[in-house]
């Protein structure tokens, strides 16, 4: 104890300095960045919501350079190839996390496909969209929804992958041995009793990759090309939001830019909105098993 | 070598076919990890019926021993066994492994509900074994009043396992482990995270569950060891030390090693 008194004032002094200088910094950061953010949003919000109101989400777009008109059609296939991405990527994905956490463990195979994984996580998008684009749109010799939508699903593939294993491994393994120990075979525990205690984990995954995926455009632009009418066929052409707020933006039209950003402002909140629904229902569900 | 000891206790026997008064026999059980030997030439046999305690400092080898029994010691990477393991005469290195599970069952030293209400605890290695799904709510009720546990969670059969205290959950295990009839309950520590009362209860529980069952606990608790079992084995350094019913391993042990243990010399 007696040593503690004797850092003089002046030590104490500078270590607490250091503490106020350290974390000021990080608050600083968070500061700038959240800032950056929020300035973001609040350009969004004041350039787009003059655009929206009710026929700006029911409308199909109005003739070139016209006031009115909407992005229905957009926000519907935004819808149509999120789900035709869901069903590609969350099981493919899923799939690999659990082969990767549970099976493989930890061998070369793994740790080859561990660095695979996180590669194409980075890999630019545009990448899945050529592709695409030459195993399936150019021999069909048409862009479509279910093109747009594989090369989406790809693009979750690893994101999901990677969570999904991430999660796995911290299921303690207590609950795999207690499970092997009644007589469960191996499968069943992992589907049983690993998987559901890994849940939340999981589905917060989803959730990132969708959320992910529904901005992107890219890819879109060789597999589901956009549209401006509704969607007929999976087989054929499809809009995309972020198609159309690309197509508006570049657009000569005032009207067409404030069209723009009242889209990205839909797709923001969409995002904001779908992620948070879906932790809640989640919260619930592992309120009543935890 | 103390070992021998057990040869007198078969020798006694020696009229009786071994198999009859032992339901678990081990003979020259080596164990490695890699190149680490974790347990070197263990022979002993398990009565029936009977409780069966396995002491020692950690890291001595005895709960890398009951892990061989009911073969979780697979699970482990680069875990070896040389040595025979039998139950009720049968290697259970040859029966098919989730089956040998289901007659063998393990209790660890962590409480482990699964993420599941209470009665899904129970009902679920049911359901694995495939029991008719109508007869599964009398066989957890029954589980669980085997396990002394009815009274306090009938009425929160739907509610999650996890709310359960630490005491109420390892004995929630216990019912589960129970629930699927097995002949051997393997039982690792399972109150080293539990306090007097909770401890006590088990021990209440094992008395009970002898009539039923053969039972192997390991143990860093002597007085647990003292208080529940017929027979004591103390294991040092991957060795089986020494092995005897637990009044003459703790009143005349044979072994120094073993004395300068139980009288906490060391350990």
């Amino acid at each position: 104890m007696a040593s503690k008194h004797k850092t003089s004032s002046r030590t104490g002094n500078w270590r607490k300095w250091r503490g106020v200088l350290g974390f000021g910094l990080t608050g600083v950061a968070t500061l700038i960045s959240l800032g950056a953010l929020f300035s973001i949003l609040g350009y969004l919000i004041h350039q787009g919501i003059g655009a929206i109101n009710w026929n700006f989400i029911v409308r199909e777009p109005a003739a070139v350079g016209e006031a009115g008109g909407g992005i229905a059609p957009s926000l519907l296939g935004t819808l149509i190839l999120v789900s035709i991405s869901m069903v590609v990527g969350i099981p493919l994905g899923i799939g690999v996390g659990i082969y990767l956490s549970e099976i493989a463990g930890g061998t070369r195979f793994a740790s080859v496909a561990r660095i695979a994984i996180n590669t194409f996580i980075g890999v630019p998008s545009i990448i899945m969209g050529i592709f695409v684009y030459f195993i399936l749109v150019k021999p069909t010799n048409t862009f479509s929804a279910i093109a747009g939508g594989l090369a989406l699903g790809i693009i979750m593939i690893p994101i999901i992958a990677r969570t999904t294993e991430d999660v796995l491994r911290l299921v303690p393994k207590s609950i795999r041995e207690a499970g092997l120990a009644i007589g469960a075979p191996k499968w069943r525990v992992t589907f049983d009793l690993v998987l559901p205690a890994a849940r939340a984990g999981v589905i917060t995954g989803g959730i990132l990759a969708v959320a992910r995926v529904a901005g992107e455009t890219a890819p879109l632009i060789l597999t589901a090309l956009g549209n401006e009418y509704y969607p007929t066929s999976l087989f054929k052409p499809i809009d995309e939001i972020t198609l159309r707020i690309l197509k508006y933006a570049r657009g000569p039209y005032d009207v067409w830019h404030q069209q723009a950003y009242g889209a990205a402002l839909i797709l923001v909140f969409g995002v904001a909105l779908g992620s948070l629904l879906l932790r809640l229902s989640t919260r619930d569900h592992d309120a009543l098993s935890r | 070598m103390e070992v021998r000891d057990t040869d007198i206790l078969m020798s006694d026997q020696s009229a009786v076919s071994l198999d009859q008064a032992y339901k678990l026999r081990v003979n020259g059980l080596n164990f490695y990890y890699g190149s680490f030997q974790a347990l070197h030439d263990i022979s002993v046999n398990a009565e029936k019926n009977r409780i069966t305690a396995f002491i020692g400092p950690s890291g001595c080898g005895k709960s890398t021993f009951l892990r061989t029994l009911n073969r979780m010691h697979e699970e482990t990477p680069e875990a070896r066994v040389e040595g025979e393991v039998l139950l009720d005469g049968e290697s259970v290195f040859d029966r098919e492994i989730s089956e040998l599970r289901r007659s063998v069952g393990m209790v660890f030293q962590r409480s482990t509900p699964f993420p599941k209400s209470i009665f899904e605890n129970i009902a679920y290695g049911l359901r694995i074994r495939g029991v008719d799904s109508s007869l599964i709510s009398g066989l957890v009720e029954q589980s669980l009043k085997r396990a002394n546990l009815w009274e306090e969670v009938k009425d929160k059969l739907k509610k999650s396992a996890s709310g359960l205290s630490g005491g109420q959950q390892q004995r929630l295990c216990i019912a589960r482990a129970l629930a699927v009839n097995p002949e051997v309950l393997l039982l690792d520590e399972p109150c080293s995270a539990l306090d007097p009362i909770g401890t006590s209860k088990i021990e209440e529980l094992l008395l009970e569950i002898k009539e039923s069952c053969t039972i192997v606990i390991v143990t860093h608790n002597m007085q647990q060891a003292a208080r529940v079992s017929d027979y004591t084995g103390f294991f040092l350094s991957g060795k089986l030390i020494e092995f005897n019913n637990t009044k003459s391993i703790f009143e005349t042990p044979s072994s120094k090693l073993t004395e300068d243990y139980i009288t906490g010399r060391f350990g």
